[in-house]
């Protein structure tokens, strides 16, 4: 955090009091796990989804190494995609994120790297419940 | 400086870095011979040495050696003259998303983040710091090698992999100070 730029509140909520950081059973067949890094600043944000029968994410969690607002982002994502459908979560948008955080301008790729945090999460997950991908690989 | 009256004149706007250094626009770089052009030059334009001239010439001076700090810092270090090197042919430095092929170095990085936020004796860190140590060095001789076939795309991937190595190593810095 650069001296003389005041970090939103939100964020510092999110840096000292954060939430679902952990891990969860990357080898359960309803766990998806997401694993992504930002090249020009090098944060690396893993996000998990455990999703139930019915297709809604039930469990989520995170671990990121990388800057105030790629945590609090990643914190925001776990909290926003419990509850939700595998397809209602597709549709968090970065933007939505940055702006629940009050992200500056300079920080915006770290709400884009949660958002893709999310999604590889899920398409994981998706991979996992379809036999017939894992078919077409094998003939491949 | 001005060669009739020798008063001392603002640098060039965006200076080319390499020439300001006398260094050629390479990767390979001669740390020695950066270093002594490095301390040549703050020999003549440090702002110790200005402190009777006019304060514009003070101001240019600041100006010089802030930037001939810059420029030294820039070029001695390997992620930075890499990345450099690459702006200046017009590459942009990477800005997508790592994901899915880059999955077996990213749990890499992971593990070694997670290895350095355990507490942790000296002797663990000191490993860590070999581990990383190794492969920043495995990385730059990648680099110098890309770079010497002039293969930028493969440059600018490798220097993304080495900016998530410099930041472990700057945590581990930050682990080693005592608090």
């Amino acid at each position: 955090v650069a001296v003389g730029d005041a970090v939103p509140w939100q964020v510092v909520d999110h840096y000292e009091n954060p939430r679902n950081v952990g891990s969860l059973d990357r080898n359960a067949k309803n766990v998806g796990t997401g694993l992504v890094g930002a090249p020009a600043c090098g944060d690396v944000m893993k996000l998990q989804v455990e999703v139930d029968e019915n297709g809604r994410i039930v469990d989520a969690r995170f671990k990121t190494f990388g800057c105030g607002s790629a945590i609090a982002s990643s914190s925001l994502a776990t909290e926003w995609v419990k509850g939700k459908t595998v397809d209602e979560a597709l549709k968090i948008k970065n933007t939505d994120i940055a702006k629940e955080l009050c992200l500056p301008p300079v920080k915006l790729h770290c709400s884009m790297l949660a958002e893709d945090a999310i999604k590889a999460a899920l398409a994981d997950y998706k991979l996992k419940q379809d036999p017939n991908k894992e078919e077409s690989e094998k003939k491949a | 400086f001005c060669p009739g009256c020798r008063a001392l004149q603002p640098p060039v706007p965006r200076p080319d870095l390499f020439r300001l250094m006398d260094c050629d626009r390479s990767f390979r770089i001669d740390a020695q011979q950066l270093q002594r052009r490095f301390r040549s030059l703050q020999r003549a334009v440090h702002p110790d040495r200005f402190g009777r001239r006019p304060p514009k010439e003070q101001y240019y001076s600041e100006q010089h050696s802030s930037l001939i700090n810059k420029a030294y810092q820039t070029l001695l270090n390997p992620l930075s003259r890499g990345l450099y090197l690459l702006e200046l042919k017009g590459i942009e430095p990477a800005q997508e998303t790592d994901c899915d092929a880059d999955s077996v170095f990213l749990t890499e990085i992971m593990e070694i983040n997670e290895k350095l936020a355990e507490p942790k004796n000296e002797d663990i860190l000191e490993e860590i710091e070999t581990v990383i140590k190794v492969k920043q060095e495995e990385l730059t001789k990648e680099v110098t090698a890309a770079f010497e076939r002039d293969d930028l795309q493969e440059a600018k991937k490798l220097l993304a992999k080495m900016k998530y190595f410099a930041n472990l190593e700057d945590k581990l810095k930050s682990k080693k100070i005592p608090s």
